[in-house]
């Protein structure tokens, strides 16, 4: 294997999310409103895009220097990759090291496919049950709509 | 089972229990002796966004009955809303005139749902759009439970436009709550019932016994069922005029292809009926469609009243 040294940088404190398919690290931090976060607090944000992996062939990964993101918060990273570990750090050493898992429920961060449903037509934050993990299936808790593949929308957050 | 101050938006949130219990109380309110000083003192807002026959009447008739009071619109023109007032801002105005229940009918899904958020008194959802539409949903049961003395083990045939009526997804999926019915879809495969429907019922027909058939000919079944829910083919959801014309004259009961029912069978229709019931078929013991609205009446009567706690 050519020797590829690009590497991101250790964190003292923060959060790792590690094991996203490659692509799909962009698609998380805007699902977790990393952005905002980092014009907010002057926390760095790095992701990696295409790196190696055993177990995925390729994969991207993503460190938060800024621990305020909870457990629950960083589930929903789940529903774009199952397989993702989210390690958290601090003064350097390794705090909790953990799986993500499905939620119950989602907040505002995916849009409802229903052109009919309230949510596309005012100002109301939608919310999402899971009603099937495999294949992820969400329903919407204003307009009872089911739906799953490619019609799981993500929200855009600047 | 206590029910004042609930929100009504959806057949999704009510248990079985919850349906035989509303049902049950029917008769009470239908031979209530105080009936006409139940709800004295109550008012309802009626916020209707679009426009309804039937079930904007009954629920006003029903408030009246009970001698409560009414007041809200009709007509969504006239109000804010033409000036770009949200859903949320027009119900938090009414939840503040003392009302003490909503019933909100809006052409979009999930209107109801965010009405219930916003207010802090019930709200009863009369219609959001294509979505829901409980008190038809309990109406059509009490209707079913009143003529067949069950809900359990019913076989219904359902005919018509399937994939576009709420009431049919609705009324499906509360006998799913029940054990053992038999459910008979008849329809043209291009109106055929959605399959979010069709993989729920393969779902309870492991866990309650239900089972279910697809079909194309009315006549095939007359006989085996207890109910014969036609719905009105709609014009308006078909591109071709030609096809909407085909599918009424194939979808169309008369009193001749009636020979053969059983004597217990009913024919139930959310109205209105366009041309799918031939009016030959009102002199037949089997129309109950008539009778079918008239419940309507009670069971927005009892609604209310519950959640009202004029009755527990």
């Amino acid at each position: 294997m050519k020797d590829r040294p690009i590497t991101i940088a250790k964190i003292d404190s923060g959060i790792v999310i590690d094991h996203i398919p490659a692509g799909k690290a962009f698609l998380i931090s805007q699902v977790l409103g990393l952005n905002a976060l980092a014009r907010k607090t002057g926390d760095i944000i790095a992701i990696g895009i295409n790196f190696e992996s055993q177990s995925l062939n390729k994969k991207d990964i993503i460190k938060v220097e800024n621990l305020s993101l909870t457990r629950n918060m960083l589930n929903v990273v789940a529903l774009i990759a199952p397989m993702a570990t989210i390690t958290r750090i601090e003064n350097g050493k390794v705090i909790e090291k953990h799986k993500v898992e499905i939620p119950d429920r989602v907040g505002d961060v995916v849009v409802c496919p229903d052109r009919f449903c309230i949510t596309n037509h005012e100002q109301v934050p939608c919310k999402f049950v899971i009603v099937e993990n495999a294949p992820l299936t969400l329903k919407c808790h204003y307009c009872e709509t089911e739906f799953f593949g490619p019609l799981i929308r993500y929200k855009e957050r600047n | 089972m206590n029910f004042e101050g609930r929100d009504i938006i959806s057949m999704n949130d009510l248990t079985r229990e919850e349906i035989d219990y509303i049902l049950s109380r029917v008769p009470e309110i239908k031979n209530h002796p105080n009936k006409r000083i139940l709800c004295r003192d109550k008012i309802s807002a009626m916020l209707f966004f679009e426009p309804s026959t039937r079930t904007r009447t009954s629920f006003e008739v029903a408030m009246r009955n009970l001698g409560g009071k009414i007041g809200g619109f009709y007509d969504a023109n006239i109000t804010s809303a033409v000036k770009e007032e949200s859903l949320w801002d027009t119900v938090k105005m009414h939840d503040g005139y003392g009302f003490d229940v909503i019933v909100i009918r809006h052409p979009l899904k999930g209107a109801a749902r965010v009405a219930a958020e916003a207010a802090d008194i019930p709200v009863i959802n009369a219609g959001d759009g294509p979505n829901q539409h409980p008190t038809q949903t309990l109406l059509d049961l009490y209707s079913i439970k009143e003529t067949q003395g069950r809900l359990d083990g019913i076989s219904i045939a359902m005919v018509g436009d399937l994939i576009n009526g709420r009431t049919v997804h609705s009324l499906t999926e509360a006998l799913l709550k029940y054990e053992n019915c038999h459910l008979i879809f008849i329809s043209p495969r291009d109106l055929a019932m959605p399959r979010s429907i069709i993989d729920k019922c393969n779902r309870a027909s492991n866990e309650r016994g239900v089972s279910f058939v697809e079909a194309s000919r009315i006549e095939d079944h007359i006989s085996q069922v207890d109910v014969l829910y036609m719905t009105r083919i709609q014009m308006e959801r078909l591109q071709e005029r030609a096809l909407a014309e085909k599918f009424r004259s194939i979808y169309r009961l008369e009193a001749a292809m009636l020979g053969d029912a059983k004597l217990n069978m009913k024919i139930m229709h959310p109205l209105p009926r366009v041309t799918e019931i031939a009016q030959d078929v009102d002199q037949t013991p089997h129309a109950y469609y008539f009778q079918q609205a008239k419940n309507g009446l009670l069971v927005r009567e009892t609604l209310l009243a519950l959640i009202l706690g004029a009755i527990t």
